[in-house]
């Protein structure tokens, strides 16, 4: 099939407001999607890697108490940071993905369903997911957080997983299949988990780290357990412009493709 | 809202320098099924994704529901059906759970999903996981999805290419059910038989063009040129006789004496009208 006859295909279906019937149903969908095995490996992967990390950690800090909290705040980071990258992006790529692959996307456009429609009911299950495993990991890591710290952690998680879930469906919309979606996802997941996970080693990863969302979320963590300041003006900017480019991003992209870019 | 559900004038449609349709123009009314008639890459499922919205025409123009094309959006998809060989289905999601989600999406009584699994057999699997049916099975589940809010118009691309003739049987009774409902039928096929059945109008599509537009009795008496009689005689034997003066009076002849067991007109079928005027076979 060339190009011009499919690219047309989903984006007649122009965003004309949300009928919250068909929201409500595809949300549910991707909800249930969420829960299926090819998709709660990845929460799951987190959930596992902040237990291990909380494990090897307290057998090296061997009883200190202070080298013990920093420890779990990088444990509570590291899986933060996994989740985030993972779950949003990847998640949702590979079910946009899969929705072109199946040609589901396209029955869903011809049942009067509209972008924004889909586009909200596909990520709000994943902001949700997110923000509640990050809620999971604090209590597995024990960090203690004041009620502020809880809401100011939560609230970062929110603004990350936005990221990460518009850049999940920018990669859904240029992958072809379920496979090129994995393919495509690998580079900015490591460069989105990484980076963060070996800031510590060197002042000039520090220095990207910090321009990443995902390393902003990694200092949330480590200053919420210090007791500092948990986020700068410029962690915020640094958030608030990477949805930004990613919303236009998106936009853009559909804007020319609808989700079927293929 | 008339009753001419959809119109199409002049309709081309070219990709790069290829032109695919040429100057289209039919119309389909409540209650009536037109068949676009051709073999594969004649421009078949091109018509339907202009017609759909889907695509945008390289000149001319089509209404859908007294809507032009240009200004489809979901207020038209709530009115339309479609299936085509694309029309996926949630495979893991049980045969019911399909349905439920689309009748969610197009806010229609969950009781009606029942009456269609009934109406199709399917409602025994309706707990089975949709990517286990059988590939009839699915495409009745694809059919009955796009019939489940009682859509103004149905597209089909090809419904029963591939399937076996009991349920290429099921679907054809049902889409009769549904055009005498008052549904308009926009159906594609290339099994000629189907279309002569089905269809209240053809238009044969070859290379993009309609060649012959009418209906199936029409095409077929219009291209009967050579008026012939096939015979079956009471002693076994097979005849068959032509328009002359002298096979007029030896058929007359055959009749008074009681010897003609059985008798029918030999009228081209759709597919010797196809070759006829373009030449070449519809499969």
């Amino acid at each position: 099939m060339s190009k011009t006859q499919t690219t047309t295909s989903t984006k007649k279906t122009h965003a004309s407001g949300i009928h919250w019937n068909k929201l409500a149903a595809i949300m549910k969908l991707k909800t249930r999607a969420l829960f299926s095995k090819n998709f709660i490996i990845m929460p799951i992967f987190a959930v596992g890697l902040t237990f291990v990390l909380k494990f090897l950690y307290g057998f090296i800090a061997n009883g200190n108490e202070e080298i013990l909290t920093f420890m779990y705040s990088m444990a509570l980071g590291l899986g933060a940071t996994m989740n985030v990258s993972m779950t949003g992006m990847v998640c949702t790529s590979m079910a946009l993905a899969e929705e072109k692959e199946k040609h589901t996307l396209r029955a869903l456009m011809t049942s009067s369903v509209n972008g924004l429609e889909f586009f909200l009911g596909s990520i709000i299950p994943v902001l949700v997911m997110i923000v509640a495993v990050n809620a999971i990991l604090v209590l597995i890591t024990a960090v203690s957080m004041s009620p502020a710290g809880w809401a100011l952690w939560l609230g970062i998680s929110l603004l990350c997983s936005v990221a990460s879930a518009v850049l999940g469906m920018i990669l859904g919309i240029c992958a072809k299949n379920q496979v090129n979606s994995s393919t495509l996802s690998t580079i900015p997941l490591l460069v989105l988990a990484m980076i963060p996970s070996f800031s510590s080693f060197h002042p000039a990863i520090k220095k990207i780290s910090d321009l990443l969302f995902t390393g902003i979320l990694m200092n949330t963590s480590a200053s919420l357990v210090e007791g500092t300041p948990a986020i700068d003006a410029l962690g915020l900017c640094v958030i608030a412009v990477e949805i930004a480019l990613a919303v236009i991003a998106f936009l853009l992209i559909y804007r020319r493709n609808g989700y079927d870019a293929d | 809202m008339t009753n001419e559900f959809i119109r199409l004038e002049h309709i081309s449609k070219s990709f790069g320098k290829t032109e695919v349709l040429k100057d289209l123009s039919a119309v389909l009314h409540r209650g009536e099924i037109l068949g676009f008639l051709g073999p594969s890459g004649a421009g078949k499922t091109t018509t339907i994704k202009i017609l759909t919205g889907q695509l945008k025409p390289s000149a001319g123009d089509a209404y859908i529901l007294d809507t032009h094309i240009k200004n489809i959006d979901t207020a038209i998809y709530e009115q339309i059906g479609i299936v085509t060989d694309h029309s996926g289905i949630y495979e893991r999601l049980s045969v019911y759970d399909n349905l439920k989600y689309f009748a969610q999406i197009l806010g229609v009584n969950t009781a009606r999903i029942d009456e269609l699994l009934n109406r199709v057999g399917l409602y025994e699997h309706r707990k089975k996981p949709a990517g286990k049916l059988s590939k009839g099975q699915t495409q009745r589940l694809v059919l009955i999805r796009a019939v489940l809010h009682e859509p103004k118009v149905l597209f089909l691309d090809e419904p029963t290419s591939g399937l076996d003739p009991s349920t290429a049987l099921e679907i054809h009774k049902m889409l009769t059910e549904l055009k005498e409902e008052g549904m308009a039928v926009f159906l594609t096929t290339h099994n000629m038989e189907e279309a002569a059945k089905l269809c209240n109008h053809v238009a044969l599509l070859n290379n993009g063009q309609i060649v012959e537009y009418g209906t199936p009795e029409e095409l077929c008496l219009r291209y009967n040129q050579d008026k012939s009689y096939r015979l079956l005689l009471t002693d076994g034997s097979k005849l068959t006789l032509g328009q002359t003066p002298a096979e007029i009076e030896q058929l007359a002849a055959l009749l008074r004496e009681d010897k003609v067991n059985s008798l029918h007109s030999c009228e081209p079928t759709l597919e010797s009208v196809f070759l006829t005027v373009t030449g070449r076979s519809l499969q």
